[in-house]
């Protein structure tokens, strides 16, 4: 119970910061994705399930707030959330480099889909510069983001890890 | 304690896979929901926004301040190059005067007429802050302050400086989300000015980034020229006619031989939108 609202308000926290604060810093147009980033953390510290109900959680508010219907960004973000679960047997607590290449991998999944979905589909097929303008800068934006951030997601994760145990015993 | 773990154990071994498959039924059943039944989703969102908002409205303070603290420190380096640039420009600036004196018995003349233009003068309008923005690149959507009980509906234009920023999309009591002319899914019908020739300006990011707004569709014959002004027609169903949107920088001639297709500079610059104007009235509709 306490890891669910603990959860529920960094999913809060992360939305109001993605889209109140950011907008503020961008550089060159790009502005980190920090949803992503919480979805990928979970995803790999705990495991595919609990890596796809924050995806899930995630892509609601997104939805709810910018799309245009409920559902495409949920998807994207649920399925990323989930994949990265496979990753969890590789995970190592004081290894950064890992979550680093796997968020600038999910990045580029994560644009590429709705490049697909939003744009293709409308015959708008230039991706070199949809790559170039919007894609890479995210992705790099991203990745410094997810040095400094993932540190704190393990740290939460850590004393909601001790919590339960002492609950448990 | 023996029943409980067994529970636990129960419990989690649902597998994920199942787990997935029934999300994404559910994602699917809300997406089509929303596709089809738009408003039934309207109460969800309006009971995440009470909370949400007053959230954003004080982390946006927060980014003002960082803002202006960057800018500052940017500025200090620029600032003496540009003290430099400036009194050259100063100089060059004092010849010119003379000359646009002369222009100015010119542009009296030519504002009298402008004034005749401006229709849009006596339209109500309400003032409404910005509060977020959708963070990704693709899109160009933004939510202000102020909904229906400041008087803004949905379809209401919305303008910025002194041109047309976009569209009220969606509106709750207290905040209103707002499409921008810019953005990739947007469409205008739009007027070149002296010629009154019809054009669609369709949004693109790509377009924007470099510089420029996209009018196709244009007659091959108008008669159209490097600094006409245009703006949104009268034959427009969403927005009201004659609110100013930029102003021709490039014209192409289509490979079909047929239309032609204009560059237009917008005449707002929509990377820095802190405060719109919501024009309250909105474009008149022939219901059948």
């Amino acid at each position: 119970m306490r890891r669910v609202i603990t959860l529920g308000i960094l999913i809060i926290i992360c939305f109001v910061l993605q889209s109140a604060l950011f907008p503020f810093i961008e550089i060159a147009g790009a502005t980190p994705n920090l949803l992503l980033i919480m979805t990928v953390s979970f995803g790999l510290m705990r495991g595919r399930k609990e890596g796809m109900l924050v995806g899930f959680f995630c892509g609601l508010f997104y939805d709810l707030y910018f799309g245009f219907a409920i559902g495409p960004f949920m998807i994207i973000y649920m399925i990323i959330g989930y994949c990265n679960g496979f990753f969890h047997r590789l995970y190592l607590v004081e290894d950064v480099l890992l979550p680093i290449i796997i968020i600038v991998l999910d990045d580029f999944i994560f644009n590429f889909l709705t490049f697909v979905i939003f744009f293709v589909m409308r015959n708008r097929l230039s991706f070199g510069l949809y790559m170039k303008d919007i894609i890479l800068p995210e992705m790099i934006y991203t990745a410094i983001l997810t040095m400094i951030v993932f540190k704190f997601f393990v740290f939460v994760n850590k004393r909601l890890k001790r919590a339960e145990k002492g609950s448990e015993g | 304690m023996r029943r409980r773990r067994n529970r636990n154990r129960k419990r989690i071994d649902i597998s994920p896979r199942y787990f997935l498959l029934g999300l994404t039924g559910l994602c699917i059943v809300l997406m089509l929901a929303s596709l089809f039944a738009g408003g039934i989703f309207a109460p969800v969102k309006e009971f995440t926004n009470t909370f949400v908002q007053p959230m954003q409205k004080g982390v946006n303070t927060i980014g003002r301040w960082v803002q202006s603290k960057t800018e500052a420190f940017q500025n200090y380096d620029t600032l003496l190059k540009e003290n430099e640039d400036l009194k050259n420009q100063l100089e060059t600036c004092q010849k010119q005067i003379s000359s646009y004196q002369q222009d100015s018995y010119e542009l009296e003349r030519l504002q009298a007429l402008y004034d005749l233009d401006t229709i849009y003068s006596d339209y109500k309008k309400t003032a409404a802050r910005v509060i977020s923005k959708d963070t990704g690149g693709w899109f160009d959507v933004f939510y202000v302050d102020k909904g229906t009980d400041a008087g803004i509906k949905e379809g209401c234009n919305v303008l910025y400086g002194n041109g047309l920023c976009g569209i009220v999309t969606e509106v709750g009591t207290d905040y209103a989300k707002i499409r921008s002319i810019i953005d990739d899914t947007s469409n205008v019908n739009g007027m070149v000015l002296p010629s009154e020739s019809i054009c669609n300006i369709e949004g693109s990011v790509n377009n924007y980034n470099n510089g420029y707004l996209v009018a196709e569709n244009i007659d091959k014959d108008a008669d159209i020229n490097i600094g006409d002004q245009v703006v949104t027609s009268y034959v427009s169903s969403k927005y009201l006619s004659g609110l100013n949107i930029g102003y021709i920088t490039k014209i192409e001639e289509d490979s079909n031989n047929l239309t032609k297709t204009a560059y237009i500079t917008p005449a707002c610059d929509f990377s820095k939108i802190q405060e719109v104007l919501v024009i309250l009235e909105t474009k008149k509709t022939v219901s059948e």
